[in-house]
């Protein structure tokens, strides 16, 4: 099924629009056709609402999959939302339970039929249920673990100690040679679908002209060292879709999401590209990343240059402190 | 480089093309003066070329307006360049250290296509679709979502004219288009008869002396070359998700006909379309299809195929695909499941279905040096059992070779910093294409003539996790000096071993105790797959031996060595951590519980039904 992409879950503001979008739709189709007199009972649009949100779209339209935990939360929440909704005024929570309390009262032959089958299905059901939650499953567990711990207040990389508040990337620099972060923002690629270099033709911003020097050329050396040994995992679009990543767990992280390195400072990246996984603090799962400690690897200008093409690759300006 | 491969199936122009590629990139003149020649002989047959079954002619298309291959750049040096390079040679920054290289397009060599064998690819069907969706078992990724459909055709305008030197799709004097009429050809249902026939067919055209008897690709597995001299492998039918053609859509049968039907140009992968009728290559295609991993394990016994064999097939589900990764989905849970008695004695035992097989991912090693940049074993399938004392592993994974290390080495098994004894990581190569055209450096070209070391696979607990507060574990990779690891490790010269690991760069320490009650029931490579079978005492000695009980998550991670790869010691296939969970019995509570709450229900039930009829009562 191509033609339908999931929604992702680390995309919270297309699921929160498309939700309302849905919600809105439902609304106006309903005010339709009770000017039509045809209107849904609140009863059944209560239903309808809750059953869609929790049992359909949550479900089912995310991906991966929220857990049941979670969607447990949403749904008391979303009903707490629903009977506000039916309980506005006496009127509607009157309409609301009447169907109720005619099954319960069963005064027509089919209330009473209604009445007997759920007398009948309701302990069932329960029992069924009942019996699932205390069947020993063995899911996998869900382990959160905290994506951005805190950093240390100075790192030492090659024998050289980087005081994390102070430190800066050498190759950030203007043309003059000066460094300027001014200026490496105004040549990061644009941030339009795609995130395509902002001009090819010209030197300043194509890493790959020729006479492309300064900021642009350690650019282009950063990706080298890129693509020679971050990509098998964080993937060519440095989304955390490499080669590897359905190996691993937790996934690579996805630069593209303005949730990590957009939210970064660049030494905070720096110390823990240095480190790696290895180098995590406890809340981090420091056991299970496959982050290598790139200073088993890289030099340190080697390791400045590859941040810098991380953020120009993905058009995202590191945080800094004023 | 390699001029002797098998593409005996493929027209004279298509040597041409690469033939010109090598003289442009420095090869003699005289090499240049020889193919021109060939070229030119080689036109009145092209002209006269019969048109295969199912084939229809095409057309040349009009060239792209001059502004859309200017915006096909700015794509391609953004985001293709790293790996295809400056030139669109295949030889960017990241190429020497990918296993397969990135495509050269300068000889206009493309693998996946609707055309004939030999010839160019439709641009706007062919390479927008291997743009859009990917190819697999590559690390060319998916660029939907990322690049919008006019950047995926932009960049392709740019391609198709600037890096594609030696051909042209305007070319109306030497390009033909003979265009398989897919969506036209109903695809032949999957009957027994028609798997059958396939299975037969196989063997008749030859497909198993390179895919092997299985389809595991183990056939002709060390000799084949792409038309650069770089080593490839015949692609392992059990892994349709690897298939570079398989379009996001592997379990797609028709993804298997149109390959077969145009052959991959550039390697020794022929076209079938004129020694096979559609209806020939729709059984096929069929078998190959059904042969993809399934929910079920069948025994393909060496390609001697039953009815009941085509039965189980066709009984069996595809796996399900994560659209994230386009591979099986991970679950990470390895579950056990309890047998009376004596455990199983080999691979064929029906108590093996009593547990669900899992699927475990691995990645290269990419941590600490030697890093393993590819790696040739990508799933190992496991499966467990226990008794009242032991528990058993069967590990089953594909590899084309068995290997045995023959010569001997200087280290001894426990050690792990091999590289103090020259065994070393891929360089990372570069953009050095103008001097060294055949990139002798490169993974590619190194493939096949490493040392042979010893295929094996490996699995590690924590010591004593119990003690461990939740979620903490050891480091994946050998534990850490706080927290040890119990390894157990088996090598196909035989050993099976005890050891415990403290840390990825200490030597493992022998646990000569435990490894005398360690089981190898069963250790067999056959037709392209490795059958290991490992039993081990659920308890050994606690302050060495991982105390596997009943009901638990205990944390376990894999790791795979392939020989051929030149995989020892750190160099290896991991993966990520899993939890082996023995499921116990059903207890009694579970169905004493929910009886319990049925029956209060029907007591509150009858208190509201009764409180109701007397309010009636009293409102009457």
């Amino acid at each position: 099924m191509t033609w339908l992409k999931l929604v992702e879950g680390y995309m919270p503001m297309q699921m929160v629009s498309e939700l309302a979008f849905c919600i809105l739709l439902f609304a106006a189709c309903n005010f339709m056709l009770k000017r039509a007199g045809m209107g849904l009972p609140k009863f059944w649009a209560g239903i309808f609402v809750w059953g869609f949100v929790n049992l359909f779209y949550l479900k089912y339209r995310i991906y991966p999959p929220i857990p049941f935990s979670v969607r447990a939360i949403y749904g008391t929440v979303s009903a707490c939302g629903v009977f506000m909704w039916v309980s506005g005024s006496q009127a509607e929570w009157e309409e609301f339970k009447r169907p109720i309390i005619n099954v319960l009262d069963a005064k027509t032959g089919l209330t009473k039929a209604v009445r007997t089958l759920m007398l009948i299905l309701l302990p069932i059901g329960l029992w069924g249920f009942a019996y699932n939650s205390f069947l020993p499953s063995f899911e996998e567990p869900i382990e959160l673990r905290t994506v951005h711990p805190a950093p240390p207040a100075t790192t030492k990389v090659h024998g050289k100690t980087y005081v994390l508040q102070v430190a800066q990337n050498p190759f950030r620099i203007n043309l003059d040679g000066k460094y300027d972060q001014a200026y490496s923002n105004a040549h990061i690629v644009d941030q339009s679908m795609g995130r395509l270099m902002k001009d090819v033709k010209s030197a300043e911003d194509n890493p790959w002209d020729p006479n492309a020097k300064g900021y642009i050329k350690h650019v282009r050396e950063g990706g080298e060292i890129f693509f020679q040994n971050c990509h098998f995992c964080h993937g060519d679009n440095l989304n955390g879709r490499g080669l590897w990543a359905f190996a691993f767990n937790p996934i690579p992280a996805n630069f593209t999401d303005a949730g990590t390195i957009a939210q970064l400072q660049e030494t905070f990246v720096f110390w823990r590209v240095a480190k790696g996984g290895i180098g995590l603090p406890g809340e981090g799962f420091p056991w299970a990343s496959v982050m290598p400690p790139w200073e088993q690897h890289l030099t340190v200008d080697e390791i400045w240059k590859v941040i810098m093409f991380e953020y120009w690759h993905t058009g995202y300006y590191p945080r800094t402190w004023e | 480089m390699n001029y002797n491969t098998d593409t005996s199936n493929e027209r004279t122009l298509m040597s041409d093309g690469t033939g010109k590629t090598h003289s442009r990139n420095g090869l003699g003149a005289w090499l240049l003066s020889a193919t021109l020649l060939v070229a030119i002989s080689s036109i009145p047959s092209m002209a006269s070329a019969q048109m295969a079954e199912g084939f229809a002619e095409g057309s040349h298309p009009a060239p792209p307006p001059a502004e859309q291959i200017e915006a096909g750049k700015r794509v391609y040096y953004t985001k293709c360049v790293w790996c295809h390079g400056v030139e669109g040679a295949g030889d960017g920054p990241g190429a020497d250290r990918l296993w397969p290289r990135p495509r050269n397009f300068n000889g206009g060599t493309f693998k996946i296509r609707h055309t004939a064998s030999g010839q160019l690819p439709l641009i706007d069907v062919d390479l927008f679709q291997t743009v859009t969706h990917g190819l697999p078992g590559s690390a060319m990724p998916s660029w939907e979502g990322i690049l919008t459909e006019e950047q995926r055709k932009d960049v392709l305008a740019f391609v198709t004219t600037e890096l594609v030197k030696d051909r042209s799709w305007q070319d109306k004097e030497f390009e033909e288009f003979h265009v398989l009429q897919l969506d036209k050809l109903q695809p032949k249902p999957a009957t027994p008869e028609s798997i059958l026939r396939g299975s037969e067919l196989i063997v008749e055209k030859k497909c198993i002396e390179c895919h092997g008897l299985e389809g595991r690709g183990d056939g002709n597995a060390f000799n084949l070359k792409d038309d650069w001299g770089f080593s490839i492998q015949p692609a392992d039918w059990h892994k349709c998700w690897n298939f570079r053609g398989s379009r996001q859509d592997p379990y797609n049968v028709k993804n298997i006909f149109r390959t077969f039907s145009t052959g991959i140009n550039g390697t020794p992968m022929p076209s079938f379309a004129d020694n096979a009728t559609i209806d020939e290559r729709w059984d096929i295609a069929n078998y190959v299809n059904h042969l993809c991993e399934r929910s079920k394990d069948v025994n393909i016994n060496g390609g001697k195929i039953t009815e009941e064999t085509v039965k189980a097939l066709m009984e069996a589900q595809p796996l399900p695909i994560d659209p994230l990764t386009d591979k099986p989905k991970i679950n990470f849970v390895v579950p056990s499941k309890f047998v009376e008695g004596e455990l199983p004695t080999d691979e064929h035992d029906e108590r093996w279905n009593l547990v669900e097989r899992k699927i475990v991912a691995m990645g290269g090693q990419i941590t600490h040096k030697p890093r393993n940049f590819v790696n040739r074993i990508d799933d190992v399938w496991v499966r467990s059992l226990y008794n009242e004392n032991n528990i058993a592993f069967m590990f089953q994974w594909d590899d084309r070779s068995k290997s045995v290390q023959k010569d001997d080495v200087d280290w001894e098994p426990y050690e792990v910093n091999l590289q103090d004894y020259g065994v070393e990581e891929q360089a990372p190569g570069g953009s050095k294409f103008e001097e060294d055209p055949f990139h002798p450096e490169s993974i590619a070209a190194k493939q096949n003539q490493y040392q042979v070391f010893n295929d094996g696979i490996a699995f590690q607990f924590p010591i004593k996790w119990q003690e461990l507060p939740a979620p903490r574990k050891p480091r994946y990779f050998w534990g850490d000096e706080g927290f040890h690891v119990d390894i157990t490790k088996w090598t196909a010269d035989g050993n099976l071993k005890a050891y415990e690991g403290s840390g990825w760069d200490v030597d493992l320490e022998d646990r000569d105790d435990f490894t005398e009650q360690l089981k190898l029931v069963k250790s067999e490579w056959k037709d392209g797959r490795w059958t290991v079978i490992i039993s081990r005492p659920l308890k050994g000695d606690y302050e060495y031996d991982t105390y596997i009980e009943k009901g638990k998550y205990i944390p376990i991670n894999f790791f795979a060595w392939d020989g051929h790869n030149g995989d020892v010691g750190r160099k290896n296939a991991v993966s990520a951590f899993y939890y082996l969970v023995l499921e116990p019995p059903i207890p009694k509570e579970t169905y004493i519980y929910p009886t319990l709450a049925a029956i209060g229900l029907v007591i509150v039930e009858g208190w509201v039904l009764t409180r109701r009829a007397n309010r009636r009562k009293g409102k009457s």
